[in-house]
């Protein structure tokens, strides 16, 4: 069971992000738990300069920008 | 009920009108200039001037470059806020860049030129500059204490570097062209170079009925909608049906309605730079020389977009896209409700309130600035109702300075990350500061001899600089126990 964070204050963006993330796991067929981080002090535990932040068994993957569902994959794997 | 009619035409007679003559020359390109900055440009070629140790000759200007070049939305505001303030340069960096990004980036800068004049954009961009950093090392002066209480965290955040590609570079360069071919105001741009007459004998015809739709009156700054405006709505329309299809899943590749949606852009693009007059037989179709200009401009970025990586230019229209779906929506229910609202106001209340460049119109502008919230750049076209029912410019400027900056929605952003002490001195710099700038641009406006304008800025620098060497020399000492 993988954990993933999905780390925005709710833009657009991270809510994109989320469903790319969900479409990988699917995809990879890897059970993941999905939470969402709102929370701007919990967002700036992480080392971030920009949301949407992507935390898959809390590494901080990708930042700043919407990976391709492909690179969500190789993570959920790795 | 005929007053409820009147006042909905009043929205929508201010919508179209706003779409056909402002929106596309200037805010089409700089949604896909402000969608390059956010994909393109690294973060990291301007987050590394912004670490721990740098000399605050680099971090304030830097800082401030951040904030025009890496902040259009809020996503990337408050992060970057807070990661300046809690793990990098400090409180005086993170201010100056809080306070310049509403205001330096492109789109913001686009916006107010287009509407305002592109006088009155300079004037925001300089000022806001200025006083965003003088703001900057007031607020690390003040709570330098602080500051130097930050025990000797790495600044790892700050550490990576990275340099803009060429091919990103030429993107930017040639969108940037884009946007000043399509809006400088220079004969060999609103030149005829050759021209033609459509057979279309519906032209005038068609052009009496959208004037009977959208009545306008010069003489209140209302402005009506031509036979141009309403065909350039019409593709905006379409733009806005094939980029859902085309652009909502470009992360994962590019469809036939990406290209429909590009297409369609770029003609839009040109036809809002040529020049449509109806006339008795059909319609006159005027080739400027703004058309070459943007065509040769809209040629290069094709050319230079063609060297980026797949990924890169993905990423790019996706961006674009969001922030047309993020201010685009709001920025016109904002124009409506403009529309709707001007039609209440009476121009004499505005006119007895700021209509000369006193202290206190620059202040009563500065307070509605603070106490009324407006979406992203719906500030713009609030001051362009101003404007036309008899505001001061300086007092207006005043205002523009203050909205953006202290909106309920910063102010609690701002507090959560600095707590409210510092917010409280924050808010009531800005303010100090804001009627200042009114007071400055009113005074230049009203033809005050330059030589005391500057001799006023030169003061306040002056002010400034020596605050700056307290702050230096009490940095240096010990901080009491």
């Amino acid at each position: 069971m993988k954990t993933v964070k999905i780390l925005g204050s709710g833009c657009a963006n991270c809510r994109k992000l989320e469903a790319v993330a969900r479409e990988a796991a699917t995809a990879a067929g890897v059970a993941a738990d999905f939470v969402k981080v709102t929370d701007m002090k919990a967002i700036m535990a992480y080392d971030l300069l920009s949301t949407p932040g992507l935390v898959i068994d809390d590494k901080l993957v990708s930042s700043g920008r919407i990976p391709t569902q492909a690179e969500i994959r190789q993570w959920l794997s790795a | 009920m005929d007053t409820f009619l009147h006042l909905i035409n009043g929205g929508a007679g201010n919508l179209a009108a706003y779409l056909a003559a402002h929106v596309l020359l200037c805010l089409l390109p700089a949604f896909f200039i402000a969608g390059a900055m956010a994909a393109l440009i690294p973060k990291a070629s301007i987050t590394r001037w912004l670490g721990r140790n740098t000399s605050y000759r680099v971090s304030y200007p830097a800082a401030a470059a951040a904030g025009s070049l890496l902040a259009v939305c809020s996503c990337t505001i408050v992060p970057l806020f807070a990661g300046i303030y809690k793990k990098g340069a400090g409180l005086g960096p993170a201010v100056t860049f809080l306070f310049f990004a509403p205001a330096g980036n492109v789109l913001a800068l686009a916006y107010t030129g287009s509407i305002l004049g592109a006088e009155f954009a300079f004037a925001r961009f300089l000022l806001c500059l200025l006083f965003g950093i003088g703001i900057g090392l007031l607020m690390a002066m003040l709570f330098w204490r602080d500051d130097a209480r930050h025990d000797a965290q790495t600044d790892a955040l700050f550490a990576e570097q990275a340099r803009i590609g060429t091919a990103a570079t030429g993107v930017l360069l040639s969108l940037v062209a884009v946007l000043i071919a399509g809006t400088l105001k220079v004969s060999p741009l609103s030149a005829t170079v050759a021209s033609v007459t459509l057979p279309l004998p519906g032209a005038e015809a068609w052009q009496a009925t959208l004037f009977d739709w959208v009545p306008f009156d010069a003489a209140k700054g209302e402005e009506g909608v031509s036979v141009q405006g309403s065909l350039l709505i019409g593709l905006l329309l379409l733009i806005g049906g094939a980029a859902w299809k085309g652009l909502e899943n470009i992360v994962e590749g590019a469809n036939r309605w990406t290209w429909a949606t590009l297409g369609l852009a770029a003609a839009t693009l040109l036809v809002a730079a040529a020049r449509l007059t109806p006339q008795a037989d059909g319609l006159d179709v005027a080739i400027t020389g703004r058309v070459l200009a943007v065509a040769a401009a809209l040629w290069a970025v094709l050319h230079q977009a063609r060297r980026l990586a797949a990924d890169a230019w993905q990423a790019w229209l996706w961006e674009s896209w969001r922030f047309v779906k993020q201010i685009f929506v709001l920025l016109v229910v904002g124009v409506f409700v403009v529309g709707v609202v001007r039609q209440l106001i009476q121009p004499a209340w505005i006119q007895d309130l700021a209509g000369t460049n006193s202290l206190l119109a620059n202040a009563v502008a500065v307070v509605f600035g603070v106490f009324m919230y407006f979406p992203t750049l719906v500030e713009v076209p609030v001051a362009r109702m101003f404007l036309d029912l008899g505001m001061h410019r300086g007092p207006l400027l005043a205002y523009l300075m203050a909205d953006p900056e202290l909106s309920l929605q910063s102010i609690l952003m701002v507090a959560a990350v600095i707590g409210r002490r510092k917010t409280a001195a924050y808010v009531s710099l800005v303010a100090v500061f804001s009627v200042t700038a009114g007071l400055l641009y009113g005074a230049w406006v009203d033809g005050v001899n330059p030589v005391w304008i500057a001799a006023g800025l030169l003061a306040f620098l002056g002010v400034l600089a020596a605050l700056l060497a307290v702050l230096l020399r009490r940095r240096s000492s010990p901080a009491p126990a």
